[in-house]
C-alpha cells in the first residue's frame, strides 16, 4: 500500500493550525497561511481540514491545459513544468479539484500543491491528519 | 522582528506606521512593549474614557512561531483600577497581528458614532459604521465580522452591551472564545465608540535560521505533549481546582464566608467533563485545547421546544458564579456564565459584585429599593435580573455597582476586591493576599501568590520572604508575557528555553539581561501605577479576608501590613532602575 496523508479523524481538529503553519515551512521556509497547502475552516460544531486527498486520477492535472501538473505515482500530482504555468484567469486547475484542496501561490504565480511530506502529520495532536498507508 | 507600530486615531480616522525596532529589540514585546507605549502615549491623569486614553494591543516574537504561545498584551489605563489596565487574550489576535506585519496597534481618539475597524495588510485601515451592530452581543458581532479569509489569519475582538454602556468591568471577546477580561477594556472601547476591531494578517513569518528553529520548535513541541507538564490544562482544565480547592479549604463560597462549598462535586471540572463538555477549543500553534466547552441545554417551551448554547467553563468563572454565590449546579453555572458572555461583562468581577450584594441585602444594609429583586445564595434566576440590571443601571444602586463599588461604601469591609479588581478564586492564605496586592494587575496571575501557598501547605511563611519570591516571579512573568508564552505553559518555559528560543529567532539576550528587561518591565508598569495615583497606603485589604480561615488558617493583617510594606519600599527601587535605565 503506499504512503499517503490522509484525514483520518475530522471531528477531532480544534484548529490550533500547526499543520497549516508547519507546511508553509516546508514549502516555503515562512510561516503562512497563503503559502500553505493546508486550510482550516468552521464546520458545524467543529472545524474541516482540507488537504489534497491524492488522487489516483487527480482531477487537477487533468483540467491544465499546460501540463504543468502530473499525476505522480502512488497518487497526488507534483509540479512538472512551473515555468509553463499561464496563470489562467479562470484557474482550471483550483476550480476542478471538487474538495477545493488546490491553492495558490500570489507570489510565484502558480498552484501550490501537497508534496506528501507528511509533517502536518507529525504535529497533529489529535491524528486528524495520517501520513501512513492507506486504511 | 520588523519593528512596525501601526497607529489609527479614531477621532480623525487617521493612521500610520512608526518603526520602534529598538524597543522592540530590548523589550521584545508584549508587555514590555505595550507598558512603554503607554507610558508614552497616554497622557498623565487623563479620564479613562476620555479619547485620549490609549489602547495598546501587543504581539509578541514567539507568536505563530512556538507552540503555546498566543497571548496578546492589552494595556490602557482601566476605569476600574483607576491606574494600569492590563489585560491578556488567547485566540487569533497575536498571530493576526504578526501576520499584518505589526508588533503592536495603538488605538488613541474616539470616534463620534459607533464603528468598527478593519485592519488588513500593509497599513490597510478602514473604519465602519456598526450602527447595525449596535447592542449586539460580542458573540453575535463576531460572527457577523468573522468571515473566513482565504490568504491569511483573521480574528475578530469585540465588546457587547456592557462596554457600550461604560459599565467598568466590560470585557472583550476574542474569536468567540477567548477574553479581554478583568480591568475594563471592553468599556474604554465603548468610551472610544469601537465596537469591534477586525485584523486580517496575510502576510508572513520568517526566521534567520531555519534548521535551528525548526528544532527549537520539535523540541518544545515534545515537551508541551509528551512531558505530562502540561496534562491538568489538558485534561479537567482549569476547573480541576474546583475539587482541589475544596479539600484543602480555600473554594471561596459565598463571598468569601467559607473556604469551603458542600456541593463542589457538582459544579467541578470532573462533573463537567463527565457529563456536558462537547468539545475543547485551543489557540494557534496550541495542541492543548485548555478551553473547555459545554452545552448548555434549555427548554424554553412545552412540547420539548429546546433551545442550546455551547458555553465556555473555567475554574474562575465557575468559583465567581458558582461557589461564591452559592449556585451549586453546574447547569446555573452555565447559565449565569453564558449572561455574562451575553452582555460582554467579566464574569469574575459580575461574581464579586453579586455575591457583595446578596450579603449586603442579607444584612439589612439594601433593600428592595435598591435591588429591585431579591437577592439569594443559588437563586440564579434572581441573578440573572440583577446582572440585567447591572447592564441598564435603572438607578443608583445599580450604578455603583456597573462601577465596581460598594453603593454609599456601606459593606465595603466584606466587597472582595483589591485595589479595584474582584478577588480570584484563591483562599490559600498570605502570599495569594500579598500577591494579589503587589501585583502590577492585581491579578492572581501577576505573580502566583495561590500557587506559593499551595506548595506551602502547613507551613508558614514569612510576609518579607513571600514578597521577595513574588517580586521575582512577577519579574519573570513579565518576560514570558513580553513573548507571548500563555502562562498555563511556563513550566514548559523555563529560562534556558526561553533564552535559547529568542536567540534562535534573532534576539541577542542572555540571562542577566533578560532578568533586567523583566525587572525593568514590572517597574515601568508601576511607573504607570503611581503617575495615575496608585499608593500602598491607600490599598485596601477587605476586612472578610482576615475572618475566614485560609487553607494556611487565618491571615493576620500585621503580616499583610508588614509584606506591604518592604514591597513598596524594594518596588520603588524597581522603579527607580526602570527609570534611570
Amino acid at each position: 500500500m503506499p504512503i499517503k496523508l490522509i484525514v483520518k479523524n475530522q471531528d477531532r481538529c480544534m484548529n490550533c493550525a500547526t499543520c497549516v503553519f508547519v507546511c508553509s515551512r516546508e514549502l516555503r521556509s515562512v510561516l503562512s497561511v497563503k503559502y500553505s497547502a493546508i486550510r482550516i475552516s468552521r464546520s458545524g460544531l467543529g472545524f474541516k481540514v482540507t488537504v489534497c486527498s491524492g488522487c489516483e486520477e487527480p482531477d487537477c492535472a487533468s483540467a491544465c491545459p499546460y501540463e504543468v501538473l502530473k499525476p505522480r505515482s502512488g497518487g497526488g500530482v507534483e509540479l512538472l513544468n512551473p515555468e509553463k504555468c499561464e496563470n489562467c484567469e479562470d484557474r482550471p486547475c483550483l476550480n476542478a479539484c471538487s474538495l477545493k484542496a488546490l491553492q495558490w501561490d500570489d507570489e510565484r504565480k502558480r498552484p501550490i500543491i501537497c508534496i506528501e511530506c507528511g509533517v502536518c502529520a507529525k504535529f497533529c495532536p489529535h491524528e486528524v491528519l495520517y501520513y501512513g498507508e492507506e486504511v | 522582528m520588523n519593528g512596525d507600530i501601526l497607529f489609527i486615531n479614531l477621532t480623525d480616522g487617521l493612521s500610520w506606521v512608526e518603526n520602534r525596532r529598538e524597543l522592540v529589540e530590548r523589550f521584545i514585546g508584549g508587555s514590555g512593549l505595550a507598558i512603554n507605549l503607554l507610558n508614552e502615549y497616554c497622557p498623565d491623569g487623563v479620564d479613562p474614557f476620555a479619547p485620549e486614553n490609549p489602547i495598546v494591543l501587543a504581539s509578541g516574537p514567539f507568536i505563530g512561531l512556538y507552540p503555546v504561545c498566543s497571548k496578546t498584551i492589552a494595556m490602557f489605563k482601566s476605569p476600574l483600577t483607576g491606574n494600569l489596565g492590563e489585560s491578556h487574550a488567547g485566540g487569533r489576535l497575536g498571530v493576526a497581528i504578526r501576520l499584518a506585519g505589526y508588533e503592536a496597534i495603538v488605538i488613541i481618539g474616539a470616534s463620534s458614532k459607533l464603528v468598527w475597524l478593519d485592519i488588513g495588510d500593509n497599513g490597510e485601515v478602514k473604519i465602519n459604521s456598526a450602527s447595525s451592530l449596535k447592542k449586539m452581543s460580542s458573540l453575535s458581532t463576531i460572527m457577523a465580522l468573522d468571515e473566513p479569509s482565504p490568504c491569511g489569519i483573521r480574528s475578530t475582538a469585540a465588546i457587547g452591551p456592557a462596554g457600550e454602556n461604560f459599565v467598568y468591568y466590560a470585557n472583550v471577546l476574542v474569536d468567540g472564545y477567548n477574553f479581554f477580561g478583568r480591568t475594563g477594556l471592553g468599556a474604554v472601547m465603548g468610551a472610544k465608540n469601537l465596537k469591534a476591531i477586525r485584523i486580517t494578517g496575510c502576510g508572513e513569518i520568517s526566521v534567520k535560521s531555519l534548521d535551528a528553529y525548526k528544532r527549537m520548535f520539535e523540541k518544545i513541541y515534545d515537551d508541551v505533549v509528551k512531558s505530562g507538564k502540561m496534562r491538568k490544562y489538558h485534561d479537567l482544565g482549569t476547573p480541576q481546582n474546583v475539587l482541589t480547592l475544596n479539600k484543602i479549604k480555600a473554594l471561596p463560597t459565598m463571598n468569601f464566608k467559607l473556604g469551603y462549598f458542600e456541593y463542589a462535586d457538582q459544579i467541578s471540572g470532573e462533573y463537567f467533563a463527565d457529563n456536558l463538555l462537547i468539545r475543547k477549543n485551543t489557540c494557534p500553534l496550541c495542541p492543548i485545547g485548555c478551553k473547555h466547552v459545554a452545552i448548555l441545554r434549555s427548554f424554553f417551551a412545552d412540547e420539548h421546544e429546546v433551545e442550546s448554547l455551547e458555553v465556555g467553563y473555567d475554574y474562575e468563572p465557575i468559583y465567581a458564579l458558582g461557589s461564591n454565590l452559592g449556585v451549586g449546579n453546574s447547569m446555573d453555572v452555565l447559565k449565569l456564565r453564558a449572561v455574562c458572555d451575553r452582555y460582554g461583562l467579566d464574569a469574575m468581577m459580575t461574581g464579586t459584585m453579586l455575591a457583595w450584594a446578596t450579603e449586603a441585602y442579607e444584612k439589612g444594609l439594601i433593600g428592595l429599593d435598591e435591588t429591585i429583586v431579591e437577592p439569594k445564595w443559588g437563586d440564579v434566576e434572581k441573578y440573572i435580573e440583577m446582572i440585567k440590571h447591572i447592564i441598564t443601571m435603572p438607578n443608583e444602586f445599580y450604578l455603583s455597582m456597573a462601577q465596581g463599588r460598594p453603593y454609599k461604601n456601606l459593606g465595603e469591609e466584606f466587597l472582595v476586591a483589591i485595589g479595584g479588581n474582584g478577588l480570584a478564586g484563591y483562599h490559600t492564605g498570605l502570599a495569594f493576599i500579598i500577591g494579589t496586592a503587589i501585583g502590577a494587575r492585581h491579578s492572581h496571575l501577576s505573580n502566583a501568590g495561590y500557587s506559593l501557598d499551595q506548595k506551602l501547605l502547613g507551613f508558614t511563611i514569612d510576609p518579607v520572604n513571600a514578597v521577595e519570591i513574588l517580586l521575582k516571579e512577577e519579574a519573570w512573568r513579565c518576560i514570558l508575557e513580553s513573548c507571548g508564552v500563555c502562562l498555563f505553559a511556563r513550566d514548559i518555559y523555563d529560562k534556558h528555553t526561553v533564552l535559547e528560543a529568542l536567540n534562535v529567532i534573532g534576539f541577542s539576550h542572555d540571562v542577566e539581561s533578560l532578568e533586567k528587561i523583566g525587572r525593568i518591565t514590572y517597574g515601568l508598569k508601576y511607573k504607570f501605577k503611581f503617575k495615575e495615583g496608585f499608593r500602598f497606603q491607600n490599598l485596601k485589604i477587605p476586612k472578610r479576608i482576615f475572618e475566614t480561615a485560609t487553607a494556611n488558617g487565618v491571615i493576620s493583617p500585621e503580616d499583610v501590613k508588614k509584606a506591604l510594606t518592604v514591597a513598596e519600599a524594594k518596588i520603588k527601587e524597581i522603579v527607580n532602575e526602570a527609570t534611570v535605565q
